[in-house]
Formats: C-alpha cells, structure tokens, sequence
C-alpha cells in the first residue's frame, strides 16, 4: 500500500515537471508528426499501400518516440542529481521506479493521442478501439522495460548510444504482437486482436514482474 | 604445457575427429549433396551457444544474489564465448542457405529471433564496457544478461511456434540416418567441449585482468585513505 502511494507521488511529480517545463511531449509530437512526413517520402505511399505501410510506420514512429520518452525520464533526474536524494529516502527502489515507469508510459499515451489520429489523417486508415488497445497494451510493457535500462545507461557513459542497443531487442515481442493486431485492425490481414491482445497483457504482466525484480538491482548502488 | 594449453590442443584435436566424422564417415545428403555437411557444425555451435547463455544466466543471478565475483567473470567469459557460437551459427546457416534457398537470409522467425539474440549479447557486452568496471557493471550486465535469456527459448522454439522456412528439429524428432545422428552427436559432444575450454580461458584472462586492475587501484585507494586521514 505505501509502496502504491510512493509510486504515485513519484509520478505526479514527473508529471508536473512536465507541466510546468513542457519539455517532452511537444517535441515528441513535433518528432511523430515529422515521422509521418518522412515515411511518406520513404515510401512512396498511395491508398492501395496504407494498410500495409502504416502499422509499420506507426511501430517505427512509437518505438523511436518511446526511446527519447524513457531516456529523458531518468536524464533530467540524472542532471538534477536528484535520483541519489529519492534513493537515500526509505522508499523502497521497485516503488521509484514504478512511478517514473508509469509517468514516462503516461507521456508516451499522450505522444500516441497525436500519433494515431495523425497516422488515420494523413494515411487514411481506420482509427478502431482494437488498434489503440493493442498499442496502449504495448505501451505498458515498453514502459517498464525502456524505463529499467535507460535508469541503467543514465549511470554510464555513452548513455544515448547504449539505450536503443539494450531495448530494441527487448521490445521486438511487442512489436510483433502489437504490429498484427494493428495489421488486422487496418484491414491488412494478420491475426485476430482478441488474441494478440491476449498475449500483450501475458507479455505486459511478465515484464512488470521482471522488472519490478531487477530494479533494485539498476536503481540501488 | 599449462592446463589451458592441454586444454585447448585436447579441443583441437577433438574438432579434427569431429571434421573427419562429418566429411568421412558421415554419408552425403540424397538432396543437398555436400552442403548439407555444414549442418552437424551449425546445429552443434547453436547448442553451444545455447550452453553459454545459460551460463551468463546463471552466473548473473549468482551475482546478483551473492556478490560473487567469480560467477560474474564466468558470465562474462561464457557471454563472449557465446556471441562466437552465435557468431559460427549464423554465418554457416547463411552459408548453407545461399544454395538451399537461394538466399543468404529471409526474414524467417529462428533467423531473426537467431540475429536478435546476437544483438543482444553484444549489447550485453557494451554495457560491460561503458558501465563502471567492478559492482556496477557485474550488476548491470547481470540484469541484462537475465533479460536478454528470455530470447534463447524464443529462437529454440521459434520453429514450432511459427510456419518457418528454417528446417524443423530434426535429431529430436528421430528424422536422422544412424551414421549422420553418429556424425552430429560426435560433433556436439567436441563442440560443447570446445566451447568450455574457451570459457575455461576466457575465464583465466578475465581473472588475470581484474587482479592488474586491482594491483594498479588498490595502492592508490590506499594512497587517497591515507591523505583523506591526514
């Protein structure tokens, strides 16, 4: 129960740092716009193609967002020196990183609330319930996983290098799992939402385990 | 000859016996003809490096939950190791592939499950190298060598779980002639003890680097204790 309470104060601080600097989520949604342009000019799309080319654009769009989201959550404590002062209080590591798991997964939803009305705007496909559950499913895994190993490379050298190289091929599973459903719910074929849903959340409660484990581990030195 | 020279001519040896059941004793495949000679080398070094990441695995938990250094050299030697295997896999698989299917590579799901796995043990190595050498990057490298395992039963079992162009266990499912199952258990067993040899090695340098550094670091620990107490 205290450790739900930390996790939430840690949270709302995060949250409010961002209301008030307004640092991330504009330029994450400046970045997923700019994204949708570039892959409009990669690709060469037209409407016979959008089914298949937007899931694709839209993991690439979210995934590299996602990168920038979860590097800065534990950078700008790193900046601050302010991760050591948390950790020197009683409250125990998994609930510290929870908060600022759940705050950078929170800016990441309202990255998605641009990106996937954008993506049916510009690409125009369709904008189902199937589609953003599996990416918010998604999102919650990503979050923990991008969350534990950018609190890692914030206390190493070449942090920026090492994040993608530790967390891309941790979350390919998302992007598997989620790209079909999202395939499926543009009408491109692929399996059934129901299922892959299914699966996100086995993947989302297996890596909030695994993480909220191992987080003693990266946060408490 | 020290243990690690015997050792590794022992391991030498070993692979020239296994070359010479493969090439000589092994019959040539009705369908692929020779090529298919690369198959008890790649499916060999797979298992192999299947072994090494077991041992990153285990040896990161031991660490994680005793602070044993040993076990965190051990995870570090066995990681190296089995990036070589992965390394020997992919490069054979790509070799065979290129008559068989006419490709070096398709995006097939033990293929790419087999190139992420690479990828992640390389990353595991780069997070020794820019982490702070000693109890955080044994712990780090601890963490992602845990993660990074949840890959290996994805690559084994991605042939059953996804339609794969990649050709099915075929040892398990008994689908071998008597001399090529002869050929390729001879092959695992030398691979596998090829493989520890290196790890045994691999071991003795991580060994010899840690006792320098702290050579190097101890006096001037004690050089800095000294004037911080005057």
């Amino acid at each position: 129960m205290r450790s739900i309470t930390i996790a939430l104060a840690v949270a709302r601080k995060d949250l409010a740092s961002e209301w008030r600097t307004r640092e991330i989520v504009p330029a994450l949604a400046q970045f997923v716009v700019l994204a949708l342009v570039i892959a409009n000019f990669g690709f060469q799309f037209d409407s016979r193609n959008a089914p298949a080319i937007a899931p694709g654009v839209l993991w690439m769009a979210l995934v590299f967002a996602g990168l920038v989201a979860f590097g800065r959550a534990f950078a700008a404590e790193r900046e601050q020196a302010s991760l050591e002062a948390m950790l020197m209080t009683p409250a125990m590591p998994a609930a510290i990183f929870a908060g600022k798991a759940l705050a950078a997964g929170l800016l990441l939803v309202i990255c998605e609330a641009v990106l996937l009305p954008a993506l049916a705007l510009f690409f125009a496909v369709p904008l189902t319930f199937d589609e953003v559950s599996a990416v918010l499913l998604a999102t919650v895994g990503m979050a923990v996983l991008g969350c534990l190993f950018a609190a890692m490379v914030a206390q190493v050298r070449a942090r920026e290098l090492l994040l993608p190289l530790l967390t891309l091929p941790l979350w390919i599973p998302f992007v598997v799992v989620g790209g079909q459903a999202v395939q499926s719910a543009m009408g491109g074929g692929g399996t059934a939402t129901g299922s892959a849903n299914g699966l996100l959340l086995d993947l989302d409660i297996l890596f909030v385990v695994l993480t909220s484990l191992a987080a003693r581990f990266v946060l408490d030195d | 000859m020290t243990r690690h020279e015997q050792g590794s001519a022992a391991s030498v040896a070993l692979m020239l016996i296994a070359g010479g059941f493969i090439f000589l004793f092994a019959p040539t495949d009705a369908l692929q003809g020779p090529v298919q000679r690369i198959f008890y080398l790649h499916v060999s070094a797979a298992i192999a490096a299947y072994g090494c990441f077991a041992v990153v695995l285990i040896g990161g938990v031991v660490y994680l939950w005793k602070e044993n250094a040993a076990a965190d050299r051990l995870a570090r030697a066995a990681a190296l190791v089995g990036l070589v295997f992965t390394t020997v896999t992919l490069v054979m698989g790509m070799i065979w592939a290129k008559p068989i299917w006419g490709t070096f590579w398709t995006w097939d799901a033990r293929l790419t499950s087999t190139l992420v796995l690479w990828i992640i043990y390389a990353g595991y190595l780069m997070v020794r190298r820019l982490a702070e050498p000693g109890r955080q990057s044994a712990r780090f490298a601890a963490v992602v060598g845990i993660f990074g395992f949840i890959d290996v039963p994805v690559v084994h079992f991605s042939v059953t779980w996804w339609r794969t162009q990649h050709p099915g266990p075929v040892v398990l499912n008994d689908a071998l002639p008597p001399r090529m199952l002869v050929a390729f258990l001879i092959t695992m067993a030398c691979t596998l003890v090829l493989a520890a040899v290196m790890i045994a090695i691999r071991y003795r340098i991580e060994f010899l680097t840690d006792q320098a550094a702290e050579k190097v670091v101890a006096p001037i620990v004690a050089q800095t204790r000294a004037g911080d107490a005057r």
